[in-house]
């Protein structure tokens, strides 16, 4: 797993983000399309695809993609 | 008489390891009745054990989506006059990620459990005349939530079984309801809190003019309904919300 595969994975799942919307920096609440939905799909996501386990207190302590990443590797190991 | 007493009455609690199961079978002893917990957990249900008033209690360890565990926990109960189905489980799956396992995991605790034990409890005759049958289910299961497809679903499929039991067990004065609750301060809103976050539970909390439940809220209305108190109530449900529903 690397984070541009990640990334490419969060798009898919995200039916309105154009692709190449999302950055390592992206911060998500800057999304205009953020919603308490996208944190049930990411949380759904990761625990599908990579058996890791993130909780909305996860989501809430951090901001952008590259902090999610960070988590999911660690934890993925 | 007491028509509230629960004297001289056995009544079987699942999911007493914690919440409001737990907190159901310390106040049903507290009631006089005898009581047996079960659930998956030893060292939470022994630790429930030795929190109930009493004696002459009992626990079984179970898991009640093990067809095994069920028929020993059968095996060791002599007659009942109440069961009180507080097993089960909360996790939010979005539509697009639901398959068969999460299928089998939400309907496995929450519908398979309770169905197949009052099944073969009923086909074993240990459920005597006049007995009360209370169900633990969930506002959700007519107002769902976002992710809650499957969760909802097990609790709406659990209404419709105690409706039936109802009907089917009228002749015994054998009566069957559930409690529909919303949020009530137990281990699974912990769970539940941390995994939508806690500002966002405490956004929900404004929506409850009583705000949410405490385990011994619902435990009053499980003490109600085992007892002859509620001897003409069958079939339906108790919306304990709050009055989240009433409207805002």
């Amino acid at each position: 797993m690397n984070i541009s595969e990640f990334i490419e994975k969060l798009e898919a799942e995200f039916d309105e983000l154009e692709p190449g919307t999302l950055k390592p920096d992206t911060n998500f609440r800057d999304l205009d399309e953020w919603s308490s939905m996208h944190a049930l799909i990411i949380i759904a996501l990761i625990d599908t695809d990579y058996d890791v386990t993130i909780t909305g207190d996860d989501l809430s302590s951090i901001e952008t993609v590259s902090e999610l990443y960070d988590i999911v590797a660690q934890r993925v190991a | 008489m007491n028509p509230f007493s629960l004297a001289h009455k056995t009544i079987l609690v699942t999911g007493a390891s914690s919440g409001i199961g737990a907190e159901a079978a310390r106040m049903i002893s507290k009631s006089g009745a005898r009581v047996i917990i079960t659930a998956r957990n030893e060292e939470r249900l022994k630790a429930t054990f030795n929190s109930l008033e009493g004696s002459n209690h009992g626990y079984v360890l179970a898991d009640l989506t093990n067809e095994e565990d069920i028929k020993n926990l059968i095996d060791q109960i002599d007659h009942l006059d109440g069961v009180v189905h507080s097993s089960g489980i909360v996790r939010p799956f979005p539509i697009k990620f639901i398959g068969a396992k999460q299928i089998d995991e939400m309907y496995g605790a929450n519908y398979y459990g309770p169905v197949v034990l009052t099944s073969k409890l009923f086909r074993a005759k240990k459920i005597n005349a006049g007995a009360s049958l209370v169900f633990m289910s969930s506002i959700s299961s007519k107002f769902p939530h976002k992710g809650g497809a499957l969760y909802s679903g097990s609790k709406a499929a659990l209404n419709s079984f105690s409706k039936t039991i109802a009907l089917e067990y009228a002749p015994q004065k054998i009566r069957s309801n559930v409690i529909s609750a919303a949020m009530v301060r137990t281990p699974l809103f912990d769970e539940a809190e941390k995994a939508i976050s806690k500002e966002m539970m405490d956004k929900h909390g404004e929506d409850y003019p009583l705000g949410f439940g405490d385990p011994e809220d619902i435990g009053h209305a499980i003490l109600f309904l085992l007892s002859g108190g509620s001897r003409w109530i069958t079939g339906t449900e108790i919306v304990m919300d709050g009055g989240l529903s009433a409207g805002h």
